[in-house]
C-alpha cells in the first residue's frame, strides 16, 4: 500500500473542523479513500462535502446582507423605550 | 464628520507562507517548486492592480527576501511613484535562503528571537532597506511585536511612526485551529489601532512618558462576536480568513461586506471615527488554491473585497490611507489613551447576541450581553506588565497580556459540581432561590455623559417561586481612571414590600490559557468602614470573611502586578472575599445589599496596578 498523498483537492478532515483544528486529509489513491491522521474519520469527497453542508449550517446569516442601517437598527424593535 | 479609515497592506514574499508548502504538495505533478516561487510576486501584482484598479492606495511591506529580489524593489518603486503607495518594511517572511545562509537561523517570528537576534535582524534589514530604497521606513510590522523589540526599533531608527503589532486575539483558539502548529499566541490588544505603552505593546499608553512611540495597528479587523468562543482566523478583513471558515458559498462572500460594515457602524460609538485594517500575503492567491477552495473563487474574492473598499472611497464613505498617513493622521485626532468602544451585534449566526468592548489605558473589557451584561474577559493595562517574548525568556512563545477574568477559559458562570468560574456578574436572592444575571439574555446600547463611556443594559427579569423582579444594569466608563462604575436597580417588582438581596461579585484568577496558573500568593481583603478588616493570602484553602459594613473588598495578583476592587458607593453594604481551591482555583470578592424596588446598589470596580 503507498503512501497517502494530499488530494488533487486539499481538504481538511471535516470531523476534525468540527473541533476547530484544521486538519488536511490525505487520499489513497487505491481506493479513492480520504482519511485523517489525527482523527478516526475516512470517507470519500461525497461524505466530505455533506459534512461541510452540516458544519455550514451554524451561520444562519451567512447569505444574509447586513448594511449599515441594517446593523444599527438590528435588535431594536425588541427594546422600544429610547435611549438614555 | 464620520471617518472611517482603510489601511490596506500587500507584500512581495518571495517564500510564501502557504504556496510553498501544503497546496503545492498536493498540485506538484501540475505546478514545480520554481514556478510557486515565481507565481508569488505575479500574486503580489495582481494584489495591487486589483487596488489600484478600484482607485485604493496600499503600503507595500518589503520582507527580507524581497529587498534582495530586483524585480520586487523595482515594483514597489514603480507603484510609490506611479500610485503614491508607501514602501514599508516587514518582519514576516524572514525565513529564506538569504537569511538562513547569514545566520543559520530559521525561526520565521522574529518576535521569538534572542534580543541580540532581534537587534541584529533589525539593523540588518532596515540597512539593507536604506540601501535599496535610500531611506529608512517609517512603517513596519509582523504578526506580534514585542515592547522591547519596538523599544529598539524607536532608539535605533526613530522615524519609525507605525506598526502591525498584534494579531488580534491570535490565542490558544487560533494556536488549537492550526494544529497546535501556529506561534500566534497572543490574546489582549485592543482590536483597533492604539498607542501602546512603553512596558507591554498591548496594553494602551497613559501618557507621553508611557507612549512607546508608534501608533500600533492589528493585523486584521475581526469580528468581535465570533472571536469570543471561535479561532480569529476565520472571521476577519481578509477573504481567505472567512473561507476557511467556510462561510462562503463558492464566490459568494456576503458575511466579509457585514463585517465591513459594522466596523463603519462603530464610528457612531467612537466620535465618527472608525478603521479597517487589510493586510494580506501573496500565499492564499496561489494557482492551487487554498484547501478545498479553487483559485477562480479565491481571486474573486479579493476582487469583490477591494471593490467594496473602492464603491466606498468613490461614495465619500472610506478614506484610504497608506500605514505613515494613518499615523499622522491618528496622533493629530484621536486621543492617545483612548477609549475605544464597541457594542458588536451578531451578523451571522442569526442570533441576537452582542458584545461589548472598551479598551483604555487602565484595561480591555468585554462584556457578553447574552450573559446578562456579564464581564467576561478583562486585561488589566493598568498593571503595566512587562513580558518581553522570544526565547531566553519566561514567556517565550505566550505573548498574550494577562488576563484576571475570562470566561471562556475559566468556565464564566458555568461549573461542573464544585466552586464558580472567572466572572464579573451579579446574582440576586428571594426566598431561599438565587440566579444569576448572566443566565438572562439581554442587549446593550452605547451613549457619553460627557467623557464618560456608558453602557446601558435592557433590563432582565429574574423569576423567582413567588416573586419576579425587573433588574435594570448601567456600566459608566471613565476614560483611564481604572474605574468603571457599576448600578444595578430594582425596576419593578410583583411584590413591592419584598427585599431582594443583590450580590455584586467578581470570580477572578490569572493567566493566559485554558489551563490554572499559581494562585499562591494572591492577596484577599475585606474592610470595614468601622475599622474590623480580615486579610489572607491565597492558599487553596477554601477561606472566607465578610464585615456588615464595608468600605472595600479587593484581591491582588502579584504575578500579574494588578490589584483590584470593589467599592460601594451605596451605604451599609456587605462585603466578602472567598479564597478557591484546588478544583476551582480562583478567588471571589463581592458586595451585597437587600433592595427594594425603585431601590439601587452602586458599586466601583476598580482595577489597578498593585
Amino acid at each position: 500500500m503507498p503512501q497517502g498523498r494530499t488530494g488533487l483537492i486539499n481538504y481538511r478532515c471535516p470531523e476534525c473542523l468540527f473541533h476547530q483544528v484544521d486538519y488536511d486529509l490525505l487520499h489513497d489513491r487505491a481506493i479513492d479513500q480520504y482519511y485523517c491522521r489525527r482523527c478516526n474519520w475516512e470517507g470519500d469527497e461525497k461524505a466530505i462535502l455533506s459534512k461541510y453542508a452540516v458544519y455550514k449550517t451554524k451561520y444562519a446569516d451567512a447569505l444574509k446582507r447586513w448594511t449599515v442601517d441594517a446593523i444599527r437598527a438590528k435588535d431594536e424593535a425588541d427594546w422600544p423605550e429610547p435611549a438614555a | 464628520m464620520s471617518q472611517f479609515v482603510l489601511n490596506l497592506i500587500h507584500r512581495p514574499e518571495l517564500v510564501p507562507e502557504y504556496i510553498d508548502t501544503d497546496a503545492q504538495e498536493g498540485q506538484s505533478e501540475q505546478l514545480s517548486k520554481k514556478e510557486v516561487v515565481g507565481e508569488s510576486l505575479d500574486i503580489f501584482r495582481l494584489q495591487q492592480q486589483i487596488a489600484h484598479d478600484n482607485g485604493l492606495t496600499t503600503t507595500i511591506q518589503m520582507t527580507y527576501p524581497s529587498l534582495f529580489n530586483d524585480e520586487a524593489c523595482t515594483l514597489a518603486k514603480q507603484h510609490h511613484d506611479e500610485f503614491g503607495d508607501e514602501i514599508g518594511h516587514t518582519f514576516l517572511g524572514l525565513n529564506s535562503k538569504e537569511f538562513r545562509e547569514k545566520y543559520g537561523l530559521k525561526d520565521p517570528a522574529i518576535w521569538l528571537y534572542t534580543m541580540e537576534h532581534k537587534r541584529l535582524i533589525v539593523d540588518d534589514s532596515f540597512e539593507r532597506f536604506r540601501e535599496v530604497f535610500g531611506f529608512y521606513p517609517t512603517s513596519t510590522g509582523s504578526y506580534f511585536m514585542d515592547a522591547e523589540l519596538v523599544r529598539y526599533i524607536k532608539e535605533k531608527y526613530p522615524g519609525v511612526k507605525i506598526a502591525v503589532a498584534t494579531c488580534f486575539e491570535e490565542g490558544p483558539k487560533v494556536f488549537r485551529h492550526a494544529n497546535y502548529s501556529w506561534y500566534t499566541i497572543m490574546d489582549g490588544s485592543p482590536w483597533t489601532a492604539w498607542v501602546p505603552s512603553k512596558h507591554n505593546i498591548h496594553a494602551i499608553a497613559e501618557n507621553d512618558d508611557d507612549d512607546i512611540g508608534i501608533v500600533a495597528v492589528p493585523h486584521l479587523s475581526r469580528d468581535l462576536v465570533a472571536i469570543m468562543d471561535n479561532a480569529g482566523d476565520m472571521f476577519g478583513t481578509h477573504p481567505q480568513n472567512i473561507i476557511r471558515g467556510l462561510i462562503n458559498h463558492d464566490d459568494r462572500l456576503p458575511y466579509m461586506y457585514n463585517l465591513i460594515d459594522q466596523y463603519r457602524v462603530l464610528a457612531d460609538q467612537n466620535r465618527g471615527y472608525s478603521y479597517n485594517l487589510v493586510y494580506v500575503g501573496p500565499g492564499w492567491m496561489g494557482k492551487a488554491g487554498r484547501w478545498e477552495t479553487p483559485y477562480r473563487v479565491l481571486k474573486k474574492s479579493y476582487e469583490d473585497f477591494l471593490a467594496y473598499y473602492g464603491e466606498l472611497k468613490r461614495a465619500g464613505a472610506l478614506v484610504d490611507m497608506t500605514m505613515t498617513e494613518f499615523a499622522d493622521w491618528f496622533r493629530a485626532t484621536q486621543p492617545r489613551s483612548g477609549p475605544c468602544v464597541a457594542l458588536w451585534k451578531d451578523v451571522l449566526y442569526g442570533t441576537k447576541n452582542q458584545a461589548f468592548w472598551y479598551a483604555d489605558s487602565a484595561f480591555r473589557v468585554q462584556i457578553d450581553l447574552k450573559m446578562g451584561g456579564a464581564i467576561t474577559d478583562l486585561r488589566p493595562y493598568a498593571s503595566k506588565l512587562e513580558r518581553p517574548t522570544g526565547a531566553g525568556t519566561a514567556a517565550n512563545q505566550d505573548a498574550s497580556y494577562p488576563f484576571i477574568v475570562q470566561s471562556r477559559y475559566r468556565a464564566g458562570p458555568f461549573v461542573h459540581y464544585a466552586g464558580e468560574g472567572a466572572i464579573k456578574s451579579a446574582k440576586v436572592r428571594f426566598g431561599g432561590e438565587e440566579i444569576d444575571l448572566s443566565s438572562c439574555r439581554t442587549l446593550g446600547r452605547v451613549s457619553e455623559r460627557g467623557e464618560t463611556r456608558v453602557l446601558t443594559i435592557k433590563p432582565v427579569e429574574v423569576e423567582f417561586a413567588s416573586v419576579t423582579a425587573t433588574i435594570g444594569t448601567e456600566y459608566a466608563f471613565e476614560p483611564n481612571t481604572g474605574e468603571i462604575r457599576i448600578t444595578r436597580r430594582i425596576v419593578a417588582c410583583t411584590d413591592p414590600s419584598a427585599q431582594l438581596e443583590l450580590d455584586e461579585f467578581m470570580t477572578a484568577c490569572w493567566g493566559t490559557t485554558e489551563y490554572p496558573e499559581d494562585m499562591t500568593g494572591c492577596g484577599l481583603r475585606v474592610r470595614g468602614r468601622n475599622g474590623g478588616e480580615h486579610t489572607i493570602e491565597y492558599a487553596y484553602v477554601c477561606r472566607e470573611a465578610s464585615v456588615d459594613d464595608v468600605e472595600v473588598v479587593e484581591a491582588t495578583f502579584p504575578m500579574v502586578q494588578t490589584r483590584v476592587s470593589l467599592v460601594p458607593e451605596t451605604p451599609t453594604c456587605r462585603g466578602y472575599y472567598e479564597e478557591g481551591y484546588s478544583f476551582a482555583p480562583n478567588l471571589k470578592i463581592g458586595v451585597s445589599k437587600a433592595l427594594r424596588v425603585g431601590e439601587e446598589l452602586v458599586t466601583c470596580l476598580r482595577v489597578e496596578q498593585g
